[in-house]
Protein backbone atom coordinates (compact mmCIF):
# COMPACT_ATOMS: atom_id res chain seq x y z
CA UNK A 1 0.00 0.00 0.00
CA UNK A 2 1.49 3.90 -0.99
CA UNK A 3 1.34 5.58 1.91
CA UNK A 4 -0.24 8.47 -0.17
CA UNK A 5 -3.91 6.35 0.30
CA UNK A 6 -5.23 6.38 3.13
CA UNK A 7 -8.47 4.51 3.86
CA UNK A 8 -11.57 6.28 3.16
CA UNK A 9 -13.03 7.20 6.46
CA UNK A 10 -16.62 6.69 5.27
CA UNK A 11 -16.23 3.15 3.83
CA UNK A 12 -14.32 2.40 7.07
CA UNK A 13 -17.58 3.29 8.86
CA UNK A 14 -19.61 1.14 6.96
CA UNK A 15 -16.48 -1.97 7.22
CA UNK A 16 -18.43 -3.44 10.32
CA UNK A 17 -21.69 -3.35 9.47
CA UNK A 18 -20.38 -4.88 6.21
CA UNK A 19 -18.90 -7.30 7.54
CA UNK A 20 -22.06 -8.91 9.29
CA UNK A 21 -23.53 -8.67 6.35
CA UNK A 22 -21.32 -10.44 4.77
CA UNK A 23 -21.33 -13.18 7.52
CA UNK A 24 -25.52 -12.91 7.13
CA UNK A 25 -24.89 -14.01 3.46
CA UNK A 26 -21.85 -16.71 3.47
CA UNK A 27 -22.50 -17.98 6.72
CA UNK A 28 -18.48 -18.11 7.47
CA UNK A 29 -16.00 -15.49 8.98
CA UNK A 30 -13.04 -15.49 6.54
CA UNK A 31 -15.50 -16.34 2.88
CA UNK A 32 -17.71 -13.06 4.51
CA UNK A 33 -14.23 -10.45 4.85
CA UNK A 34 -13.00 -12.29 1.26
CA UNK A 35 -16.61 -10.78 0.45
CA UNK A 36 -16.02 -7.63 1.97
CA UNK A 37 -12.37 -7.22 -0.04
CA UNK A 38 -14.59 -7.37 -3.31
CA UNK A 39 -17.37 -5.41 -2.52
CA UNK A 40 -14.93 -2.77 -1.29
CA UNK A 41 -12.92 -3.18 -4.55
CA UNK A 42 -16.03 -3.19 -6.66
CA UNK A 43 -17.46 0.02 -5.11
CA UNK A 44 -14.03 1.94 -6.18
CA UNK A 45 -14.45 1.01 -9.18
CA UNK A 46 -18.24 1.81 -9.99
CA UNK A 47 -18.10 4.90 -7.75
CA UNK A 48 -19.58 7.15 -9.67
CA UNK A 49 -22.64 4.91 -9.65
CA UNK A 50 -22.98 6.46 -6.16
CA UNK A 51 -25.38 9.29 -5.66
CA UNK A 52 -23.78 11.60 -3.73
CA UNK A 53 -26.45 12.28 -0.52
CA UNK A 54 -27.67 8.95 -1.00
CA UNK A 55 -27.24 6.82 1.70
CA UNK A 56 -23.81 5.05 1.51
CA UNK A 57 -23.96 2.01 3.57
CA UNK A 58 -27.09 1.35 1.81
CA UNK A 59 -25.34 1.52 -1.93
CA UNK A 60 -22.48 -0.73 -0.21
CA UNK A 61 -24.93 -3.60 1.11
CA UNK A 62 -26.28 -3.15 -3.00
CA UNK A 63 -23.01 -3.60 -4.31
CA UNK A 64 -21.92 -6.71 -1.99
CA UNK A 65 -25.45 -8.01 -2.94
CA UNK A 66 -24.47 -7.91 -6.30
CA UNK A 67 -20.43 -9.16 -5.85
CA UNK A 68 -22.26 -12.51 -3.69
CA UNK A 69 -24.96 -13.04 -6.89
CA UNK A 70 -22.61 -12.64 -8.90
CA UNK A 71 -20.07 -15.20 -6.53
CA UNK A 72 -22.85 -17.70 -6.26
CA UNK A 73 -23.91 -18.03 -9.88
CA UNK A 74 -20.14 -18.50 -11.30
CA UNK A 75 -19.81 -21.58 -8.38
CA UNK A 76 -22.57 -22.79 -9.48
CA UNK A 77 -21.54 -22.97 -12.86
CA UNK A 78 -18.93 -24.72 -11.93
CA UNK A 79 -19.76 -26.77 -9.35
CA UNK A 80 -23.30 -28.45 -11.21
CA UNK A 81 -24.29 -30.79 -9.27
CA UNK A 82 -25.35 -28.27 -5.84
CA UNK A 83 -29.05 -27.64 -5.60
CA UNK A 84 -30.50 -24.91 -7.05
CA UNK A 85 -33.56 -24.76 -4.74
CA UNK A 86 -33.79 -20.87 -3.30
CA UNK A 87 -35.21 -22.37 -0.60
CA UNK A 88 -32.82 -25.00 0.58
CA UNK A 89 -30.32 -23.20 2.78
CA UNK A 90 -27.58 -25.55 1.15
CA UNK A 91 -24.57 -23.08 2.76
CA UNK A 92 -22.47 -24.08 5.25
CA UNK A 93 -23.29 -22.01 8.18
CA UNK A 94 -19.99 -21.99 10.33
CA UNK A 95 -19.97 -18.68 12.58
CA UNK A 96 -18.50 -19.40 15.37
CA UNK A 97 -19.76 -18.58 18.79
CA UNK A 98 -17.14 -16.55 20.15
CA UNK A 99 -16.72 -17.28 24.49
CA UNK A 100 -15.63 -14.07 24.67
CA UNK A 101 -18.93 -12.18 23.09
CA UNK A 102 -20.67 -14.09 26.49
CA UNK A 103 -23.70 -14.56 24.51
CA UNK A 104 -26.46 -15.65 26.35
CA UNK A 105 -27.24 -19.61 25.33
CA UNK A 106 -30.83 -17.88 23.83
CA UNK A 107 -28.62 -15.43 21.29
CA UNK A 108 -26.35 -18.65 19.85
CA UNK A 109 -29.56 -19.90 18.93
CA UNK A 110 -30.40 -16.85 17.08
CA UNK A 111 -27.23 -17.35 15.35
CA UNK A 112 -27.99 -20.95 14.53
CA UNK A 113 -31.47 -20.70 13.54
CA UNK A 114 -30.51 -17.20 10.87
CA UNK A 115 -28.47 -19.90 9.20
CA UNK A 116 -30.88 -22.34 8.62
CA UNK A 117 -32.77 -19.80 7.11
CA UNK A 118 -32.54 -19.55 2.76
CA UNK A 119 -30.19 -17.07 1.93
CA UNK A 120 -32.36 -14.52 0.10
CA UNK A 121 -34.70 -14.26 3.48
CA UNK A 122 -31.63 -14.24 5.52
CA UNK A 123 -30.23 -10.91 3.51
CA UNK A 124 -34.12 -9.26 3.80
CA UNK A 125 -34.16 -9.99 7.36
CA UNK A 126 -30.81 -8.54 8.07
CA UNK A 127 -31.57 -5.62 6.02
CA UNK A 128 -34.96 -4.64 7.44
CA UNK A 129 -34.82 -5.93 11.19
CA UNK A 130 -31.08 -5.42 12.29
CA UNK A 131 -29.51 -2.83 9.65
CA UNK A 132 -32.97 -1.00 9.97
CA UNK A 133 -33.54 -0.38 6.36
CA UNK A 134 -36.54 1.46 4.89
CA UNK A 135 -38.24 -1.60 2.66
CA UNK A 136 -38.13 0.44 -0.33
CA UNK A 137 -33.96 0.70 0.04
CA UNK A 138 -34.04 -3.09 0.86
CA UNK A 139 -35.94 -3.79 -2.81
CA UNK A 140 -33.46 -1.45 -4.86
CA UNK A 141 -30.47 -2.97 -2.93
CA UNK A 142 -31.74 -6.19 -3.42
CA UNK A 143 -33.64 -5.37 -6.86
CA UNK A 144 -36.75 -7.31 -6.15
CA UNK A 145 -40.25 -5.61 -5.98
CA UNK A 146 -41.58 -4.64 -2.48
CA UNK A 147 -43.89 -7.36 -2.21
CA UNK A 148 -40.73 -9.62 -2.68
CA UNK A 149 -39.17 -7.91 0.54
CA UNK A 150 -42.39 -8.04 2.18
CA UNK A 151 -42.80 -12.05 1.71
CA UNK A 152 -39.63 -12.69 2.49
CA UNK A 153 -39.51 -11.01 5.46
CA UNK A 154 -42.59 -12.68 6.82
CA UNK A 155 -41.70 -15.92 5.67
CA UNK A 156 -38.07 -15.17 7.53
CA UNK A 157 -39.58 -13.90 10.46
CA UNK A 158 -42.28 -16.88 10.70
CA UNK A 159 -39.46 -19.61 10.21
CA UNK A 160 -37.60 -18.27 12.81
CA UNK A 161 -40.11 -18.10 15.35
CA UNK A 162 -41.42 -21.42 14.53
CA UNK A 163 -37.38 -22.77 15.22
CA UNK A 164 -37.64 -20.57 18.43
CA UNK A 165 -41.08 -22.32 19.90
CA UNK A 166 -39.57 -26.39 18.20
CA UNK A 167 -37.55 -27.58 21.32
CA UNK A 168 -40.25 -25.62 23.74
CA UNK A 169 -42.45 -27.85 25.78
CA UNK A 170 -45.65 -25.36 25.03
CA UNK A 171 -45.53 -24.53 21.46
CA UNK A 172 -47.07 -21.23 20.92
CA UNK A 173 -49.80 -21.42 18.67
CA UNK A 174 -49.89 -19.12 16.36
CA UNK A 175 -50.68 -20.15 12.73
CA UNK A 176 -50.13 -17.75 9.99
CA UNK A 177 -50.77 -19.09 6.84
CA UNK A 178 -47.74 -17.80 4.66
CA UNK A 179 -49.19 -15.14 1.45
CA UNK B 1 -62.39 -0.30 13.56
CA UNK B 2 -60.48 -2.90 12.80
CA UNK B 3 -58.94 -2.68 9.21
CA UNK B 4 -57.74 -5.69 7.65
CA UNK B 5 -54.18 -6.38 9.00
CA UNK B 6 -51.70 -8.22 7.09
CA UNK B 7 -48.46 -9.36 7.47
CA UNK B 8 -46.88 -6.62 5.99
CA UNK B 9 -48.78 -4.25 8.42
CA UNK B 10 -47.24 -6.37 11.09
CA UNK B 11 -43.44 -6.47 9.75
CA UNK B 12 -44.13 -2.89 9.36
CA UNK B 13 -45.43 -2.39 12.62
CA UNK B 14 -42.19 -3.84 14.18
CA UNK B 15 -39.91 -2.54 11.71
CA UNK B 16 -41.32 1.36 12.63
CA UNK B 17 -41.83 1.60 9.00
CA UNK B 18 -45.74 2.45 9.17
CA UNK B 19 -47.04 5.91 8.27
CA UNK B 20 -48.54 7.65 10.85
CA UNK B 21 -51.94 6.83 9.68
CA UNK B 22 -51.68 3.39 8.95
CA UNK B 23 -49.92 3.01 12.62
CA UNK B 24 -52.83 4.52 14.04
CA UNK B 25 -54.95 2.10 11.84
CA UNK B 26 -52.67 -0.96 12.91
CA UNK B 27 -52.60 0.32 16.69
CA UNK B 28 -56.00 0.03 17.19
CA UNK B 29 -56.69 -3.11 15.28
CA UNK B 30 -53.66 -4.51 18.47
CA UNK B 31 -55.75 -2.96 20.62
CA UNK B 32 -59.15 -4.55 19.60
CA UNK B 33 -56.81 -8.51 19.30
CA UNK B 34 -54.74 -9.73 21.61
CA UNK B 35 -53.50 -12.94 19.32
CA UNK B 36 -52.46 -9.68 16.50
CA UNK B 37 -50.98 -8.13 19.99
CA UNK B 38 -49.14 -10.98 20.47
CA UNK B 39 -47.80 -11.63 17.44
CA UNK B 40 -46.70 -8.08 16.43
CA UNK B 41 -44.84 -7.67 20.25
CA UNK B 42 -43.16 -11.34 19.47
CA UNK B 43 -41.80 -9.67 15.78
CA UNK B 44 -40.43 -6.56 17.65
CA UNK B 45 -38.73 -8.85 19.96
CA UNK B 46 -37.52 -11.29 17.60
CA UNK B 47 -35.56 -8.05 15.87
CA UNK B 48 -34.59 -7.28 18.94
CA UNK B 49 -33.01 -9.99 20.11
CA UNK B 50 -31.30 -10.29 16.04
CA UNK B 51 -29.83 -7.04 17.20
CA UNK B 52 -28.84 -7.78 20.17
CA UNK B 53 -27.04 -11.51 18.74
CA UNK B 54 -25.29 -9.28 15.99
CA UNK B 55 -24.01 -6.19 17.20
CA UNK B 56 -21.14 -7.57 19.12
CA UNK B 57 -19.92 -7.91 15.64
CA UNK B 58 -20.13 -4.34 14.95
CA UNK B 59 -17.28 -3.79 18.03
CA UNK B 60 -14.53 -6.56 16.13
CA UNK B 61 -11.68 -4.92 15.21
CA UNK B 62 -11.23 -4.45 11.32
CA UNK B 63 -8.56 -6.45 9.35
CA UNK B 64 -5.93 -4.30 8.27
CA UNK B 65 -6.71 -6.50 4.47
CA UNK B 66 -9.71 -4.38 4.98
CA UNK B 67 -8.40 -0.68 5.71
CA UNK B 68 -6.45 -1.11 2.86
CA UNK B 69 -9.60 -1.78 0.54
CA UNK B 70 -11.04 1.00 2.02
CA UNK B 71 -8.11 2.79 0.42
CA UNK B 72 -8.50 4.50 -3.47
CA UNK B 73 -6.96 1.30 -5.45
CA UNK B 74 -3.18 1.82 -5.88
CA UNK B 75 -1.28 2.68 -8.89
CA UNK B 76 2.07 1.23 -9.58
CA UNK B 77 4.30 3.67 -9.00
CA UNK B 78 5.75 3.52 -12.45
CA UNK B 79 2.20 3.62 -13.77
CA UNK B 80 1.99 7.39 -11.84
CA UNK B 81 4.58 8.86 -14.24
CA UNK B 82 3.85 7.53 -17.33
CA UNK B 83 -0.02 8.05 -16.59
CA UNK B 84 -0.07 10.86 -19.61
CA UNK B 85 1.35 8.72 -21.92
CA UNK B 86 -0.58 5.19 -20.93
CA UNK B 87 -3.60 7.10 -21.26
CA UNK B 88 -2.57 7.99 -24.68
CA UNK B 89 -1.50 4.60 -25.50
CA UNK B 90 -5.02 3.26 -24.58
CA UNK B 91 -6.79 5.85 -26.32
CA UNK B 92 -4.90 4.77 -29.29
CA UNK B 93 -5.43 0.84 -28.77
CA UNK B 94 -9.08 1.21 -27.80
CA UNK B 95 -9.24 3.15 -31.37
CA UNK B 96 -7.63 0.68 -33.24
CA UNK B 97 -9.61 -1.72 -31.16
CA UNK B 98 -12.79 -0.30 -32.47
CA UNK B 99 -11.33 0.06 -36.09
CA UNK B 100 -10.18 -3.46 -36.11
CA UNK B 101 -14.13 -4.70 -34.92
CA UNK B 102 -15.77 -1.56 -36.84
CA UNK B 103 -13.75 -2.37 -40.23
CA UNK B 104 -16.52 -4.86 -41.20
CA UNK B 105 -19.31 -3.43 -39.77
CA UNK B 106 -18.31 -0.11 -41.91
CA UNK B 107 -16.93 -1.93 -45.10
CA UNK B 108 -20.56 -4.00 -44.93
CA UNK B 109 -22.41 -0.39 -44.32
CA UNK B 110 -20.69 1.02 -47.26
CA UNK B 111 -21.66 -2.03 -49.18
CA UNK B 112 -17.95 -3.23 -49.21
CA UNK B 113 -14.82 -5.49 -48.96
CA UNK B 114 -15.31 -8.30 -46.85
CA UNK B 115 -18.94 -8.73 -47.56
CA UNK B 116 -18.41 -7.64 -51.02
CA UNK B 117 -15.35 -9.86 -51.34
CA UNK B 118 -17.90 -12.95 -50.34
CA UNK B 119 -21.01 -11.63 -52.58
CA UNK B 120 -18.46 -11.21 -55.47
CA UNK B 121 -16.82 -14.92 -54.81
CA UNK B 122 -20.46 -16.48 -54.74
CA UNK B 123 -21.87 -14.81 -57.84
CA UNK B 124 -18.58 -15.57 -59.55
CA UNK B 125 -19.66 -19.57 -58.62
CA UNK B 126 -23.02 -19.07 -59.39
CA UNK B 127 -22.56 -17.58 -62.92
CA UNK B 128 -18.91 -18.58 -64.32
CA UNK B 129 -20.60 -22.34 -63.85
CA UNK B 130 -23.28 -21.23 -66.07
CA UNK B 131 -22.75 -22.85 -69.42
CA UNK B 132 -25.54 -21.49 -71.67
CA UNK B 133 -26.32 -18.37 -70.15
CA UNK B 134 -23.35 -16.90 -68.09
CA UNK B 135 -24.09 -13.35 -69.05
CA UNK B 136 -27.56 -11.04 -70.12
CA UNK B 137 -25.94 -9.30 -72.76
CA UNK B 138 -22.64 -10.93 -74.77
CA UNK B 139 -19.67 -8.78 -75.75
CA UNK B 140 -20.67 -8.56 -79.67
CA UNK B 141 -22.50 -6.10 -78.26
CA UNK B 142 -20.15 -4.36 -75.84
CA UNK B 143 -20.49 -0.67 -76.87
CA UNK B 144 -24.19 -1.56 -76.05
CA UNK B 145 -23.43 -2.96 -72.50
CA UNK B 146 -21.33 -1.04 -71.13
CA UNK B 147 -23.68 2.00 -71.92
CA UNK B 148 -26.10 -0.20 -70.35
CA UNK B 149 -24.35 -1.03 -67.49
CA UNK B 150 -23.50 2.90 -66.68
CA UNK B 151 -27.04 3.62 -67.44
CA UNK B 152 -28.06 1.04 -64.65
CA UNK B 153 -25.02 1.68 -62.23
CA UNK B 154 -25.28 5.29 -62.28
CA UNK B 155 -22.02 5.75 -62.62
CA UNK B 156 -19.36 5.52 -65.96
CA UNK B 157 -18.38 1.98 -66.62
CA UNK B 158 -15.57 0.62 -68.73
CA UNK B 159 -14.71 -2.71 -69.82
CA UNK B 160 -10.89 -3.61 -69.34
CA UNK B 161 -9.20 -5.72 -72.49
CA UNK B 162 -7.76 -8.33 -71.02
CA UNK B 163 -6.50 -9.84 -73.88
CA UNK B 164 -3.15 -9.29 -73.11
CA UNK B 165 -3.43 -11.47 -70.53
CA UNK B 166 -5.42 -13.97 -72.12
CA UNK B 167 -8.79 -13.54 -71.41
CA UNK B 168 -11.46 -12.52 -73.34
CA UNK B 169 -14.52 -10.68 -72.85
CA UNK B 170 -17.90 -12.77 -72.86
CA UNK B 171 -20.37 -10.21 -71.80
CA UNK B 172 -22.17 -8.64 -68.29
CA UNK B 173 -24.94 -8.68 -66.03
CA UNK B 174 -26.72 -6.82 -63.70
CA UNK B 175 -26.45 -8.78 -60.41
CA UNK B 176 -28.80 -7.58 -57.19
CA UNK B 177 -26.64 -6.62 -54.63
CA UNK B 178 -27.11 -5.60 -51.07
CA UNK B 179 -28.56 -2.10 -51.13
CA UNK B 180 -27.43 -1.19 -54.42
CA UNK B 181 -26.95 -3.66 -57.86
CA UNK B 182 -23.69 -4.79 -58.85
CA UNK B 183 -21.99 -4.79 -62.42
CA UNK B 184 -20.53 -7.79 -63.47
CA UNK B 185 -18.35 -8.04 -66.84
CA UNK B 186 -17.28 -11.67 -67.42
CA UNK B 187 -14.05 -13.19 -69.48
CA UNK B 188 -12.87 -16.57 -70.33
CA UNK B 189 -9.55 -17.88 -71.50
CA UNK B 190 -8.94 -20.78 -73.84
CA UNK B 191 -8.78 -22.96 -71.39
CA UNK B 192 -12.60 -21.86 -70.73
CA UNK B 193 -11.04 -20.80 -67.53
CA UNK B 194 -13.44 -17.50 -66.43
CA UNK B 195 -12.83 -14.53 -64.39
CA UNK B 196 -15.73 -11.49 -63.38
CA UNK B 197 -14.82 -8.41 -62.85
CA UNK B 198 -17.72 -6.91 -60.23
CA UNK B 199 -17.99 -3.62 -59.42
CA UNK B 200 -20.91 -1.46 -57.53
CA UNK B 201 -20.92 2.30 -55.69
CA UNK B 202 -19.89 3.30 -52.46
CA UNK B 203 -21.23 5.59 -50.34
CA UNK B 204 -18.54 9.05 -50.49
CA UNK B 205 -17.44 8.30 -46.91
CA UNK B 206 -15.50 5.18 -48.08
CA UNK B 207 -12.10 5.36 -48.29
CA UNK B 208 -9.86 3.90 -50.91
CA UNK B 209 -8.11 1.00 -50.37
CA UNK B 210 -5.10 -0.79 -52.26
CA UNK B 211 -5.76 -4.33 -53.70
CA UNK B 212 -6.86 -6.93 -50.69
CA UNK B 213 -7.33 -10.87 -51.23
CA UNK B 214 -9.31 -13.40 -50.14
CA UNK B 215 -10.13 -16.74 -50.86
CA UNK B 216 -13.36 -17.40 -50.63
CA UNK B 217 -15.23 -21.10 -51.50
CA UNK B 218 -12.18 -21.61 -53.55
CA UNK B 219 -12.38 -18.47 -55.58
CA UNK B 220 -9.67 -16.18 -55.05
CA UNK B 221 -10.75 -12.67 -55.11
CA UNK B 222 -8.84 -9.28 -55.60
CA UNK B 223 -10.49 -6.21 -54.32
CA UNK B 224 -10.41 -2.57 -53.81
CA UNK B 225 -11.93 0.50 -53.60
CA UNK B 226 -11.22 3.07 -55.83
CA UNK B 227 -13.24 6.98 -55.62
CA UNK B 228 -16.65 6.00 -56.58
CA UNK B 229 -16.91 2.09 -57.01
CA UNK B 230 -15.70 -0.93 -54.77
CA UNK B 231 -14.72 -3.36 -57.30
CA UNK B 232 -13.81 -7.44 -57.00
CA UNK B 233 -11.90 -9.42 -59.48
CA UNK B 234 -12.78 -13.37 -58.78
CA UNK B 235 -11.69 -16.33 -60.70
CA UNK B 236 -9.68 -19.77 -59.89
CA UNK B 237 -6.81 -19.04 -60.61
CA UNK B 238 -3.64 -18.51 -58.57
CA UNK B 239 -3.39 -15.70 -56.42
CA UNK B 240 -0.23 -14.38 -58.97
CA UNK B 241 -1.71 -14.77 -62.06
CA UNK B 242 -5.41 -13.07 -60.25
CA UNK B 243 -3.12 -10.14 -59.18
CA UNK B 244 -1.05 -9.50 -62.51
CA UNK B 245 -4.70 -9.43 -64.02
CA UNK B 246 -6.03 -7.82 -61.78
CA UNK B 247 -3.20 -5.02 -62.07
CA UNK B 248 -4.41 -4.64 -65.76
CA UNK B 249 -7.81 -4.45 -64.58
CA UNK B 250 -6.30 -1.31 -62.13
CA UNK B 251 -4.22 0.66 -64.67
CA UNK B 252 -7.05 0.72 -67.53
CA UNK B 253 -9.71 1.65 -65.24
CA UNK B 254 -7.51 4.01 -63.88
CA UNK B 255 -6.28 5.33 -67.23
CA UNK B 256 -10.31 5.59 -68.28
CA UNK B 257 -11.46 7.46 -65.74
CA UNK B 258 -8.45 10.13 -66.36
CA UNK B 259 -9.76 10.35 -69.80
CA UNK B 260 -12.87 13.60 -69.80
CA UNK B 261 -16.17 12.12 -70.25
CA UNK B 262 -18.30 13.22 -72.64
Amino acid sequence: MPDDALPHPDLVAAIPRLRRYARVLTGEATRADDLVQDTLARAWEKRRLWQAGTDLRAWLFTVMHNVFVNQRALARREARNVSIDADDAGEVWQIAVRPNQQLRVELAEVLASIGRLPVEQREVLLLAAVEELKYEEIAAALDVPIGTVMSRLSRAREKLRRMDAEPAVALKVIRNNPA
Amino acid sequence: MSATINDDDLSAWADGQLSPERRAAVEAALAADAGLAEKARAQRAQSAALREALDPWLAEPIPTRLLAAAAPPPLPSAWVAWRPFLAAAATLALGLAIGWYGRDLTLERSGTPTTFARAAAVTHVLYAADQRRPVEVWANEEKGLVTWLTRRMGVQAHAPDLNSVGFALIGGRLVAGHERPTALLMYENAEKQRLTLQWRRNDPSVEETAFRYAVESGVGVFYWIDHDCSYALSGRVDKAQLLAIARVVYGQLAAAEAQPQK
